[in-house]
């Protein structure tokens, strides 16, 4: 963890409960590690309910390191990969840096943000991946070796600052803090939680100061982001102080946020205060903020720039479409986050797995999963700026819900062979009791406002009803224990009471099935497609789209050049 | 991306007036929905010309035009496109053509995109390389709107306006969708009270562009033009003489019409009602007052007026009468039998209207607006801006048929410069256009009520983007990337 030690957030605790659904590692890791929980978006709908918690980062990393040494199949070799070896057009092995060479069937490159990095602090620049590690050069050098498009793209991170040199108290007291509790009943992010997470970590809120906008000004000159020592492209949504006051010079206050990075770790997180100026510049910057005249910085924040792959060289197998059992997961594919990153490690191990046993991959729709969205992005329309998920990306919002993840996806994952017998069963259970209280919702009968006697799915309708309340009232008697309660209601009362909604979107996944379900054979001939521009068939040769529908989402394809391909799939 | 699977239909034959038109439908509907414009329950002939009428759309006032019409039925693979191919000529009124249109819509057909037969004739292998070249112009087509632009060009302010409130649209958009993916950011993008004026605004918007549309096409082919006058100064003939048929009673007799008589008539390119009626007169014939009264109705619906006066007469109280009652209303005034010895009343006339050109020109002199002088205010509810204004002065004969044409002409140009402009082929953007502002409309009421209900924004954003996907279909697509670009545009985002 590089950065925020935090999981989660709109769309991302989305990507964590699908990761779950499918036997992944991150809720359960968050779950037994985090100190700080917090559903988002609480006042809005459920299909944007969205967990968050803060991690105790040393122990999230050691929960994970003993989670798959506890792996009996796991077999490690630990040095620096060097190259890729290939045999025809396949992956044939691996060569590190010492030279060692280990054959493989297939091989999955996770390299984050090690590819060719370069750190910047102020002028001062160093290659590195992240800070303290040396860059990945000969790997990078291997992946350009195979022809693969590739860019360059830059993220940042905050200074930190010693919790002892931090008043807390004297801050809220003065008023210039705020503290943040986490949900005062945490809700965990696994779907086979059975116990409450830790909560107790509390967080500080902040403002900057015209103090700050001003310094940050009169020393842009020396910030590598504006200075044009960083030509790498950063996130937008994540941007840096530099940008903020650059970028944004109405804004007379920026929020930040002081976050413990554990329970009982010295390092504070400053939230909101990534930089690369100079670190005299930063410590400045950090005794302007109003209750940290003397906070003690630890390490500098800075700015790093790497190369990552163009992900339109991907197929939605996450394998590359040019060398056969070859896989690229996380950063190295532009995105940012370590939701998408593990929820692409994820599908790209499985998928590398299946490849070697010659099963087809797991792939999931853009109506299936987040999963989904993120994985058909980036092989469709690559990446220009770090890629990272949220809600608005997906066009079928209202299914793809935290309270039905298990129900749209453990299947998925019991197919693929990624979700073990007791998850399999616990599945099993809680299926049953969903269609069971859906049955019984339905044939319930109410008596509303008004006195008249309606099921009670009709009654849950009136936006003034809920689940809980026909439950407490005696009205409705579910099937569930008082473990799976909350989610057994969640999940049944959002069925029936936007139903409406969940109609509409179906339909419009139905009829999007159509070129979904037109495939489109990875050699198929752009080219000798009549009619077709030069450009149409290069952008369709570039992102070797699978089906019709991703052709039709590539950018700057045109409606009338999909028809055409659709007419000519069934000639060649 | 185009269906290759529906049944597509637009006007094949080239833009203009008069002669024949064609409207092609091809796909595997093709001959229901021909049957359906033909009300006909058995299958065509395949490759025989077969005569039909066109029925009347009922409650369509768009569609209140019937036709005589041959169609020709060509099944697959023996056609234009390679599929099942039907082709109706008619009149070659765009008018005429541009109701087929929208009957053949309502039938089950889909708005061709431009090109689109052409693609659907290369994809079947009905064009070889060479011909296809037009198509591959139209895949190089970024949007479908770039596919029109010519069409664009010809509805350049209709599109105009859309793009900016589907612009607007997006904005209110974004600010939701920031404030779903954005919820930590300790500030509103939007409250719903905000949301919900600007989207009142929209809607509004959305609704002065269907209502002028409306309008436009009622000028274009609903206009009801009234024939008044007083008795026997040859309305009846005159009415006669513009449909080139003997549809109404003609004598010497003064009082010889009684009641309303409507007949569709096709003047200059424009369909349009001609209504003759009873001269207006002082009588004590129940029968004969009753058809004044509705002659007074006419007046009050028509879009325009010929006010008829007999050249040969001199000017007479009635026709005074006739003249102040039609006064603010928009009008040409005939003066019929020219074939006569003229009584001077032409000037009389002229006077009447307040024109001081010579005796000898029938031509409208520069800077002359007499409507406008008369009444701007109804004409401008009625007819729209005015450009330049019709001539208001005719003189013909009904019974030899000199100045028919000249009055014909002028006709068109009334209904013409007061309103929206017609234009060759408007029709089919228009068409395509009003249907997608009214699901836009309707997605946009839907959301306004959602938001009234206080629910959370995924909720309206869901009728939003089916509003947006409606205008997008007219100003080109927009992808969640330029959502994301937009929001980070304006919101200074990230903690
Ligand atoms: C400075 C910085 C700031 C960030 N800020 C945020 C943020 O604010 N919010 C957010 O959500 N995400 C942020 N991220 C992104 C997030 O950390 C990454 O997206 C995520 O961790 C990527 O996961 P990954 O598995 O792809 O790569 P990483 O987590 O980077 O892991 C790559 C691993 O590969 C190893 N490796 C590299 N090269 C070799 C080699 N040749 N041989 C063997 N091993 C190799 C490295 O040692 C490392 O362990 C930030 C990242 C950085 C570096
Ligand atoms: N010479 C000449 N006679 C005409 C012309 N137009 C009409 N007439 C004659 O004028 C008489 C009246 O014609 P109608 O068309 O019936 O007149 P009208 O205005 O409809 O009369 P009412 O219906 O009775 O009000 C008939 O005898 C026509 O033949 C014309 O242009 N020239
Ligand atoms: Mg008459």
């Amino acid at each position: 963890m590089p950065c925020n030690p935090a999981i989660g957030g709109t769309a991302k605790g989305h990507l964590v409960r699908e990761i779950d659904a499918l036997g992944g590692l991150m809720a359960r890791a968050i779950d037994a590690t985090g100190i700080q929980f917090k559903l988002l978006n609480r006042s809005r709908g459920p299909a944007v309910w969205s967990p968050r918690a803060q991690a105790d980062k040393g122990r999230y990393s050691a929960w994970v390191k003993a989670a798959l040494e506890a792996e009996p199949n796991i077999h490690w070799i630990i040095g620096r990969a060097g190259r890729i070896l290939l045999d025809g057009g396949r992956v044939s092995g691996l060569a590190l840096e010492d030279g060692a060479v280990f054959p493989c069937g297939a091989l999955v490159i996770t390299t984050g943000t090690f590819l060719n990095g370069v750190i910047h602090v102020g002028q001062e620049q160093r290659p590195s991946g992240r800070a303290g590690e040396p860059p990945s050069r000969d790997l990078a050098e291997s992946i350009k070796d195979l022809g693969m498009k590739w860019g360059r793209l830059k993220t940042g991170t905050p200074p930190r600052l010693a919790r002892r040199s931090i008043d807390f108290e004297q801050g809220v007291k003065s008023g210039v803090f705020h503290v943040e509790h986490g949900d005062s009943e945490p809700i965990p992010f696994s779907f086979t939680a059975t116990q409450s997470p830790m909560n107790t970590a509390v967080c500080h809120l902040l403002h900057t100061t015209d103090r700050v906008h001003q310094l940050v000004r009169s020393n842009i000159g020396a910030s590598p982001l504006y200075n044009g020592q960083i030509s790498g492209i950063g996130p937008r949504y994540c941007p840096s102080l530099e940008d903020k006051v650059m970028r944004f010079p109405d804004r007379e206050r920026h929020q930040l946020f002081l976050e413990p990075e554990g329970l009982d770790v010295e390092e504070i997180y400053v939230n909101g205060f990534s930089m690369s100026l100079p670190v005299e510049t930063q410590r400045e910057l950090i005794h302007s903020l109003p209750g940290l005249e003397s906070a003690e910085m630890l390490r500098p924040g800075y700015a790093v720039e790497y190369d990552f792959v163009q992900p339109t060289e991907l197929r939605s197998s996450l394998e590359t479409h040019r060398v056969a059992g070859l896989f690229f997961a996380g950063q190295i594919n532009g995105t940012s986050g370590y939701e998408e990153a593990a929820g692409q490690g994820l599908l790209a191990g499985a998928n590398a797995a299946r490849s070697v046993l010659g099963r087809p991959p797991l792939v999931l729709g853009r109506e299936e999963a987040y999963l989904g969205i993120l994985v058909d992005d980036l092989v469709t329309k690559g990446c220009l700026e770090p890629y990272r998920m949220f809600t608005s990306r997906a066009e079928y919002r209202l299914l793809l819900r935290t309270d039905n993840a298990d129900l749209r996806l453990t299947p998925r994952g019991r197919e693929a062979g990624l979700v073990d017998d007791e998850r399999w069963e616990r599945y099993g259970r809680r299926r049953k009791r969903y269609d069971t209280n859906l049955d019984r919702i339905r044939k319930t009968w109410v008596r509303v406002e008004g006195g008249a006697r309606v099921p009670a799915a009709q009654a849950l309708k009136r936006p003034e009803v809920t689940l809980g309340s026909l439950v407490s009232a005696g009205d409705v008697v579910l099937e569930t224990t008082p473990d799976d309660f909350a989610l057994d209601t969640s999940s049944v009362e959002t069925t029936v009471k936007y139903e409406g909604y969940l109609v509409r979107q179906e339909q419009a996944v139905a009829r999007a099935q159509q070129a979904e379900r037109r495939r489109i054979p990875e050699a198929f001939p752009f080219e000798r497609v009549p009619g077709l521009s030069r450009e149409m068939v290069q952008r369709f040769s570039e992102t070797r789209p699978e089906t019709l529908g991703q052709a039709q989402r590539i950018p700057g394809v045109t409606p009338a050049a999909v028809a055409v391909v659709g007419a000519y799939l069934n000639r060649f | 991306m185009f269906s290759t699977s529906d049944t597509i239909v637009a006007i094949a034959t080239p833009a203009g007036r008069g002669g024949l038109g064609v409207v092609r439908i091809s796909g595997p509907a093709a001959a229901p929905v021909a049957g359906e414009l033909a009300g006909r329950e058995e299958p065509f002939r395949p490759r025989y010309a077969t005569f039909a009428t066109i029925t009347p759309a009922a409650g369509d006032a768009a569609s209140a035009v019937g036709d005589q019409v041959v169609i020709t039925f060509f099944p697959t693979p023996h056609s234009y496109t390679g599929e099942d191919v039907v082709e109706v000529s008619a009149h070659g009124s765009p008018v005429v053509l541009s109701s087929l249109l929208r009957r053949a819509i309502d039938a089950g057909a889909r708005l061709a995109e431009p090109g689109e037969f052409t693609l659907r004739a290369f994809l079947n292998g009905k064009l070889d390389l060479i011909q296809a070249e037009a198509v591959a112009d139209l895949i190089d087509a970024v949007t479908p709107l770039q596919a029109r632009v010519a069409f664009d060009q010809l509805e350049g302010t209709l599109t105009g306006a859309i793009t900016a409130i589907e612009g607007d649209l997006f904005d209110v958009i974004a600010k939701l969708e920031a404030s779903l993916d954005f919820p930590d950011e300790g500030y509103h993008f939007v409250g719903s009270e905000e949301a919900g004026a600007a989207l009142a605004s929209l809607g509004d918007r959305i609704d002065r562009l269907l209502g002028e549309s409306a309008r436009g096409r009622l000028i274009r082919e609903g206009a009801q033009v009234a024939i008044v006058g007083a008795p026997n100064v040859g309305k009846s003939s005159l009415f006669n003489a513009l449909l080139n048929a003997n549809r109404a009673i003609v004598t010497a007799v003064a009082g010889t019409t009684r009641d309303l008589v409507t007949e569709r008539a096709d003047l200059g390119g424009l369909s349009l009602a001609l209504i003759d009626t009873a001269g207006v007169r002082e009588t004590s014939d129940p029968v004969e007052r009753e058809g004044v009264a509705r002659t007074r109705d006419a007046l009050r619906v028509a879009d325009l007026v010929l006010v008829v006066l007999d050249g040969s007469r001199e000017m007479g109280d009635e026709d005074r009468g006739i003249l102040a009652e039609t006064a603010h209303l928009p009008r040409v005034v005939v003066l019929n039998k020219s074939d006569l010895k003229g009584s001077g009343i032409f000037s009389i006339a002229q006077g009447v209207l307040g024109l001081n050109w010579s005796a000898t020109s029938t031509q409208a002199g520069p800077g002359v607006e007499p409507f406008a002088e008369n009444a701007p205010q109804h004409r401008e509810s009625r007819l729209g801006r005015s450009g330049k204004d019709p001539r208001p002065l005719f003189s013909v004969s009904a019974q030899t048929g000199a100045g028919l044409d000249d009055l014909i002409a002028g006709v068109a140009e009334a209904l013409s410069t007061g309103g929206i402009e017609f234009r060759d082929q408007p029709a089919v953007s228009n068409v395509r256009h009003t249907a997608l502002l009214a699901r836009a409309r309707g997605a946009l009421a839907r959301a306004t009520e959602a938001l009234e209900g206080q629910v959370s924004e995924e909720f309206p954003l869901l009728d939003l983007q089916e509003a947006a996907h409606a205008l997008q279909e007219i100003t080109g697509r927009r992808t969640s990337d330029d959502l994301l670009r937009h929001i980070f545009e304006r919101f200074c985002i990230g903690k």
